[in-house]
């Protein structure tokens, strides 16, 4: 095998599902974050998908690695359930509040300590797009970093990628190793087995925190950032509507409608009987209802 | 963090508010001879200590023709600034803001307080107070807006950290706004323009007198729903105007005036943030913070309106009344543990009415913070051995208390579930919500570390058996068995066993109210609802005639017209005769002392009183070293003093 050390690191991210539908806030300018739920970057997964490809074709090692708060375990037992080998999450108290240099401090360490032939991530996120971070991380650790990448192809010592370029152009690049491969979300990422994911439940996940790293905590979260957080507003919400007393109804109708709320009035029925004759009463309520078939 | 958007913070003008809960302004009668008092600060404060982000006070009298109310604050005196400045550091050490209001009541006042008369735009009489005013001359508009800007000043000095101007359903603003009450020919009536003018010239005069970093902001009235008076589509119009001025930084709402003062104070059967229409309507016209106030009690309601940019401030006023901790609670996500309002009004509106101090059936601390407040109750010296017999409000109070202070609590209870009384009472025709008592109280029994033993008759030898240090009996009242002659026999039941159905009624009832609470009324309801032709017979005025202060009357009168309930008043019935299915109420009309007779009627519900059930209690005496009870086993009255007693007892033990 030629790749006998082909070890790959593939970073997984959250970003926010964007197919509930999403509700428009202050005319448009935002988006209400209720009902939203995070779920792992596609093309994170395409990515991902892409190092399991060549783990079976080319024994590869693939190590899992998310970095954020406890929920992002789920990212890496999913991971795990793919196929990865190793699960890696870092997190540390403090590191919130950081921003793209900072983040690519702590990714720079990473990839030093594991030292990978590749890092693969995605290009972009579903829902802030352009991520520096993993670039930044490649220019810190004095690697190539390859973006864009729709397909990738491993010569012995280099990679040869295509990648996306302006006006729909696609050119083929090539880098040595090891080098940080960013790809498009294209590789449709499989689904894993119920007994791959039964079996990633109890997937041993590490835990890194910043001594592991050895990296000073000035470096990293809202101190290591170079952007500050000048103020935070929440946005003034746009009202939904509801049905406000016509002002041209009469005013006894207007307090009726606030009253009732549109909604029935309190009132119960009391049903006495057998027990069949209330289960048949009650399901010919719920039928009423529509709740029944 | 459960609620994002309740505990989001906000600026209101130049000051920043941590959450989006506000206390909202409500007569205390705390003030001590027209002063603030300590009272008030204990009682504000407490708020302030339980997470409310915003305190606004109760109106403060800016000028001595408006006395409403004996126990106002008189704003306009400089003697209140020192009171203010204990009240507002007091509120400040625990990061809460605290506005003050301010009000002149025109028509809606008493001469006869203040013995001068009532200042309002036009000689029209309130329909509450009924007492023609003196129409403002042009210079009374002008000492009215200085009398404004001198009050605001003292608010000021004395450490508020905004003004809020009272334009809602009480106040000489509304009246000079309203079309109903404003029949002015000069600047100051007629078109809209001119209607303004008096409430412009008194916030401009505010505005003049504290400077631009102070916060101010109004009270409107979003819909008086009156016949020919102010309605949405107007005030929408008019807070536009306000907020034109460029003069004021937020916009508090109410609804409604003393007409229908209901509506003010929507009491239980009204629904849960029924003014949330109201305040979306106002907020889609207008910039401004919008405060919704109305029957929001709960923090997911709450956070629900903010998430939908129905309001931009949730006010509470019961909801904080009965549990000032509400908001801390939510924030740590302590549900369980909070104590609901249930808009029963007996406590708060229906105290402050008649004058008395405010109070909350479910909150004895109320005007009582600095003795009863958070953190004053202390370990009991000596571990007793606590038996409560009875777990009805009294006594899970009784046992809560007791628990919480480290006795060894035993509650008994003859029922298999908690709540005694209470569990009758919230079979009443939308009267669900009264049972929230006990949801409230249940789990804090057990938290307080009480046994609870349920479906348990206790007998005096059982619990003498187990040698009990303290006994505290509040095993509550039953209905009378035979309150007036012939009330026995087959057709005649009383409200106990129609609500708990156990009562065979006819179709044909008639009810007798002794009560003139919810107790006849709920019932009465109750039986129409079920299909029943109801008739009330009531020695009183009139029926419902408990139901004004907490302003149940006016709806409750009206549903049981509309269910086709019929009225006697002024009777007394004094005895009952006719055969089953043909029952006959006999009785002589208060006033003219004419005899009559009523019926027949199939069955007779009587509403007609309460007895002590207290022979557990007789039994014990003398034989336990403290025996004490609570609550309607020692005089049948209501839920408030049955939960003041066990919460009394269970400190002092």
């Amino acid at each position: 095998m030629p790749y006998q050390d082909l070890n790959i690191l593939v970073l997984l991210r959250e970003c926010s599902d964007p197919r509930p539908p999403a509700k428009a806030i202050t005319r448009g300018a935002g988006i209400s974050d209720r009902g939203l739920r995070q779920i792992a970057n596609p093309a994170d997964l395409s990515a991902l998908e892409e190092a399991i490809r060549l783990k079976e074709s080319l024994g590869a090692s693939v190590t899992a690695l998310a970095i954020g708060p406890e929920r992002l375990d789920d990212l890496l037992r999913l991971a795990a359930s793919m196929g990865a080998d190793r699960c890696i999450r870092f997190w540390d108290h403090g590191l919130d509040g950081s921003d793209a240099v900072a983040d690519a401090r702590v990714l720079a360490r990473i990839v030093h300590i594991l030292a990978p032939k590749l890092l693969f991530t995605g290009s972009r996120l579903l829902d802030r797009g352009d991520d520096p971070a993993p670039a930044l991380a490649a220019a810190m650790e004095a690697i190539p970093c390859l973006a864009a990448v729709t397909d990738l192809r491993l010569n012995k010592n280099s990679v040869a990628a295509l990648r996306k370029v302006d006006r729909g152009g696609r050119q083929e690049v090539t880098a040595p190793f090891p080098c940080a491969v960013l790809f498009e979300e294209v590789a449709v990422s499989r689904y894993p087995t119920v007994d791959a994911v039964a079996a990633a439940v109890r997937a041993p996940v590490e835990k890194w925190r910043l001594a592991d790293l050895g990296l000073p905590f000035w470096e990293v979260g809202a101190t290591g950032a170079y952007l500050t957080l000048a103020e935070f507003g929440v946005p003034r919400l746009d009202p939904v509507r509801v049905v406000t007393p016509d002002a041209q109804l009469p005013t006894f109708e207007r307090i009726l409608s606030l009253l009732s709320g549109g909604i029935k009035a309190r009132e119960g029925k009391l049903r006495t009987g057998s027990a069949d004759e209330l289960s048949a009463g009650i399901w010919q309520v719920l039928q009423e209802e529509g709740i029944a078939p | 963090m459960m609620f994002p958007y309740l505990f989001s913070p906000l600026k209101l003008g130049t000051v920043e508010v941590k959450n989006r809960i506000s206390f909202q302004p409500h007569l205390t009668n705390l003030a001590v001879g027209n002063l603030p008092s300590e009272r008030q600060m204990y009682y504000w404060g407490e708020r302030a200590k339980g997470g409310a982000g915003l305190i606004i006070t109760e109106e403060m009298s800016v000028h001595p023709t408006d006395m409403s109310y004996e126990k106002l604050i008189d704003v306009y005196h400089p003697e209140v600034i020192p009171g203010f400045k204990k009240i507002t550091d007091y509120v400040h050490q625990y990061d809460a803001k605290i506005f003050a209001q301010l009000n002149h009541n025109g028509q809606q006042g008493d001469g006869s307080i203040s013995r001068l008369p009532v200042w309002a735009p036009s000689p029209m009489p309130d329909v509450l107070f009924r007492e023609t005013p003196k129409a403002m001359e042009p210079e009374d508009i002008e000492e009215v807006a200085r009398y404004f800007a001198k009050s605001a000043i003292h608010v000021r000095e004395g450490g508020f950290d905004g003004i809020e101007l009272q334009f809602g359903h009480s106040s000489l603003a509304r009246q000079f706004l309203s079309p109903l009450t404003n029949f002015r020919t000069d600047e100051y009536g007629g078109s809209l323009e001119n209607r303004m003018r008096a409430p412009l010239k008194f916030i401009a005069a505010v505005r003049k007198a504290v400077g631009n970093d102070c916060t101010i902001g109004i009270r409107m009235c979003a819909d008086e729903m009156i016949p020919g008076g102010l309605d949405l589509g107007q005030v929408q119009e008019i807070c536009a105007r306000f907020e034109a001025s460029g003069l004021i930084d937020f916009m508090d709402l109410s609804i409604a005036t003393f007409y229908n003062l209901y509506l003010v104070e929507g009491s239980m059967h009204t629904p849960l943030g029924y003014t949330i229409p109201l305040a979306a309507g106002i907020r889609e016209k207008i910039k401004l913070p919008v405060f919704c106030t109305g029957r929001i009690n709960d923090p997911v309601m709450a956070e629900k309106v903010l998430a939908n940019g129905q309001a931009d401030m949730i006010g509470m006023c019961r909801g904080l009344i009965c549990d000032p901790f509400l908001p801390k609670k939510a924030f740590e996500g302590r549900m369980d543990d909070i104590r609901y309002c249930i808009a029963c009004n007996q406590g708060c509106i229906g105290r402050i009415g008649m004058n008395k101090l405010l109070g909350c059936v479910q909150n004895p601390a109320v005007g009582r913070e600095k003795e009863w407040g958070e953190g004053t109750l202390t370990k009991a010296a000596v571990r007793k051995k606590v038996a409560v017999v009875g777990g009805g409000p009294g006594g899970m109070w009784a046992a809560k208390m007791a628990g919480r202070r480290g006795h060894d609590v035993t509650l008994f209870d003859r029922n298999e579930t908690l709540g005694g009384q209470v569990l009758t009472a919230m079979k009443g025709s939308g009267r669900d919500e009264f049972g929230v008592i006990i949801r409230n109280e249940k789990d804090q029994v057990d938290k307080a570390g009480a046994k609870v033993k349920l479906g348990v008759e206790v007998t005096a030898e059982q619990l003498l058996a187990e040698k009990p240090d303290v006994v505290i009996v509040a095993t509550g009242s039953i209905p009378k068995e035979q309150p007036v002659p012939g009330a026995e026999g087959p057709a005649i039941f009383n409200v106990w066993q129609v609500l708990n159905n156990q009562a065979e009624l006819g179709q044909n009832v008639c009810l007798i109210d002794y009560d003139g609470h919810q107790r006849a009324t709920a019932t009465a309801e109750y039986l129409a609802i079920h299909g029943k032709k109801v008739h009330m017979i009531t020695a009183s005025l009139f029926i419902g005639a408990e139901l004004g202060p907490t302003q149940d009357l006016y709806l409750t009168r009206q549903r049981l017209l509309q269910k086709g309930v019929t009225f006697t008043p002024d009777i007394a019935v004094m005895e009952v005769g006719g055969e089953a299915g043909a029952k006959t109420i006999k009785g002589f009309n208060v006033y003219s002392n004419a005899w009559d007779e009523w019926g027949p009627f199939d069955s007779v519900v009587l509403a007609m009183g309460q007895r002590v059930d207290d022979a557990l209690y007789q039994s014990l005496k003398g034989k336990v070293q403290e025996l004490y009870r609570v609550g309607d086993a020692v005089a049948p009255r209501k839920v408030d003093m049955a939960i003041w007693e066990g919460h009394k007892i269970g400190r002092e033990i």
